[in-house]
């Protein structure tokens, strides 16, 4: 468990990044997830903003920016659905706070924190989403817990993939 | 408690965030009339304005990524594809042309309808107009089932305008921005179309379920519905067309949340999950449109010419039937004309030849009463045709074999048509044989 807590000041130290990505990166999530799934049809078990949420919420340890990041990026993925904007944008400001939260405490270089994070936070969104949908709503949905599942494995391997690349754009001091 | 804020800011910010987002929810979901919740389908203008910022930022990145595809495809489509293009031009002309021809047998079918439609005081709508339009983008979730074009109020299309494709229909217009415009599939668990099954004609809403399948809810068990029955709209919705494809019945599943309903699973006919262009219905009208029009005169048109040009052929052929030497020759008498049975308008009629011969019968004064009489070799005015026998016995089959049968000679086949038969005259009696003038009025009876 010592290996996982952040002992060492590198791995306490904030993530900065260039301006330009903070804007490009997001927007970048936003359409490739809303073209990807043209291609990928029913397959498509990944939710980019969220990975994205996540991990500059690890990167810049902020759960004020953490969140703002989780609920900019939630309400315009609702806004590109047909449904009430906000369902998303509730679901990724509190993942966007949670990830934050824990980045403050944990090592967020390791690859198993990543994809354990990415796993547990995907569940929790689809969990808020339900939530909020059937109960705070009061509203039909049909939903299957198999879809949501693999939609978690797919966000922990793409945040595999995606975090070292997105750590390349980091400015070092 | 500036220390409290500062100490709790974190937490602070997160629950303003919160509860500004809950507070915006609570105003755009409402109480439909069957009492249940459902979203305020007009949007509010600061969620009008969230949804229009979103499209603004995702449309140019999608758009410009459609067509550097649809560049790419048409690159490869100029250079290395057109070798077939002769043929394929040579394949659709001539699909082309069936279908035209298809098209005008079936006009007089849609006609018949449209009075029959016009006395119920029913009008069937037709498709008027159509825009073409690319799908460049989705929603990205699968509990939203909507895509987006690249066409939107500036090319004419507006909320509630049914999207189809040439395979069957796809879904409607939900909300049009200026340069584009967001579709509701009809696999979405919130839309719904009237559809109608093409045999048993059991009528059903299609909606989306959670897998995104398209079903049809709401069927009372007790109805027996085979897969592969095909689906259409049922033109009820009022959005929709009468008649267009829905898709096939894929299988039949008991409704989950009541026991005396089943649910029928639907195989689209146009693929949902992958499309790429699309056909927008801007304008449905009770008659057909000019281009339509165009194309049914043009058929019939067609039609026209290929009758006319039956009947050339048809004349054609009567007139070499009458040129042809073989068959009937004007310089012999009727009875001698070739196939005389069938063809001679004019055959002889031959009296009975009497059962018992005395002196007094024609031509037997020449044979002798004790050996019999041969009327075919004693009497000139019935000679023998020699050429239905050369035909008869050409044919394989013998001529009692024929006359037992009760057909007339000289039809050359024994196993003549119904058309044959016909053609031929009844009363050819022959000297040589008696047996047909008495088995044939025996068949008659």
């Amino acid at each position: 468990m010592p290996l996982l807590t952040a002992n060492t000041r590198r791995d306490l130290e904030v993530h900065r990044y260039p301006a330009p990505v903070y804007l490009l990166v997001p927007v970048a999530a936003l359409v490739l997830q809303a073209l990807l799934p043209r291609f990928m049809g029913r397959y498509a078990w990944f939710d980019l903003p969220l990975v994205v949420t996540v991990y500059f919420a690890l990167g810049r340890r902020s759960p004020i920016q953490g969140t703002f990041m989780g609920a900019i990026l939630g309400l315009f993925e609702d806004a590109l659905t047909h449904h009430a904007i906000g369902i998303n944008g509730i679901a990724k400001t509190i993942a966007g706070y949670l990830a934050a939260s824990v980045g403050i405490r944990i090592d967020v270089q390791n690859n198993a924190i990543r994809l354990l994070l990415n796993f547990a936070l995907s569940l929790l969104c689809s969990g808020i989403y339900v939530f909020i949908y059937r109960v705070l709503l009061g509203m039909e949905l049909d939903y299957n817990w198999l879809n949501e599942l693999f939609r978690a494995l797919g966000n922990s391997a793409v945040a595999l993939i995606l975090f070292p690349l997105l750590d390349r754009c980091q400015v070092r001091d | 408690m500036e220390s409290l804020f500062v100490r709790y800011r974190n937490l602070l910010v997160l629950l303003v965030l919160l509860v500004a987002q809950i507070v915006g929810l609570a105003t755009q979901v409402r109480r439909t009339d069957s009492g249940r919740m459902g979203f305020d389908p007009g949007d509010g203008s600061g969620v009008r304005l969230l949804r229009l910022w979103a499209n603004a930022v995702v449309s140019p990145p999608e758009r410009a990524v459609e067509g550097s595809k649809t560049g790419m495809a048409g690159f490869w489509q100029n250079y290395f594809d057109l070798r077939n293009v002769r043929k394929q031009n040579k394949d659709l002309q001539d699909t082309i042309d069936r279908l035209r021809l298809e098209q005008a047998a079936l006009l007089e079918d849609a006609r018949q309808g449209q009075r029959l439609q016009g006395l119920m005081n029913f009008q069937q709508k037709y498709i008027y107009s159509t825009v073409a339009a690319q799908v460049i983008g989705s929603s990205g979730s699968d509990q939203s089932r909507v895509f987006y074009l690249d066409k939107g109020k500036d090319a004419g299309l507006a909320v509630d305008m049914a999207v189809i494709t040439a395979d069957g229909i796809v879904g409607k217009i939900r909300d049009v921005f200026p340069h584009s415009s967001q579709v509701l599939a009809i696999n979405d668990q919130s839309s719904g179309a009237g559809v109608i099954l093409e045999t048993n004609r059991i009528r059903g809403i299609l909606r989306g379920n959670a897998e995104g399948e398209a079903q049809i809810v709401g069927i009372l068990a007790d109805q027996r519905i085979q897969p592969g029955e095909k689906v259409l709209t049922a033109g009820g919705d009022q959005i929709f067309p009468r008649g267009l494809p829905v898709g096939v019945v894929e299988k039949v599943v008991r409704d989950p949340d009541r026991d005396a309903f089943i649910d029928i699973i639907i195989k689209p006919a146009a693929h949902i999950d992958r499309l790429d262009e699309v056909l927008v219905i801007t304008a449905t009208q009770p008659r057909f449109s000019n281009q339509q029009q165009q194309d049914i005169s043009t058929s019939e048109n067609l039609k026209g010419a290929e009758a006319a040009e039956a009947l050339e052929k048809k004349k054609a052929a009567e007139i070499m039937a009458e040129r042809l030497p073989g068959l009937i020759d004007p310089n012999l008498p009727a009875d001698q004309q070739p196939l005389h049975e069938t063809s001679n308008p004019s055959p002889v009629i031959r009296p009975p030849l009497p059962l018992h011969p005395d002196r007094f019968t024609p031509g037997a004064a020449a044979g002798s009463p004790d050996s019999g009489v041969a009327p075919s070799e004693s009497t000139p005015e019935t000679p023998a045709p020699t050429k239905p026998r050369s035909t008869e016995s050409g044919s394989g089959k013998a001529p009692s074999s024929a006359s037992a049968t009760g057909k007339p000679h000289g039809t050359g086949t024994g196993d003549t048509t119904s058309s044959s038969t016909s053609k031929a005259k009844p009363a050819t009696p022959r000297p040589q044989t008696t047996k047909p003038q008495t088995s044939t009025p025996q068949r008659n009876q």
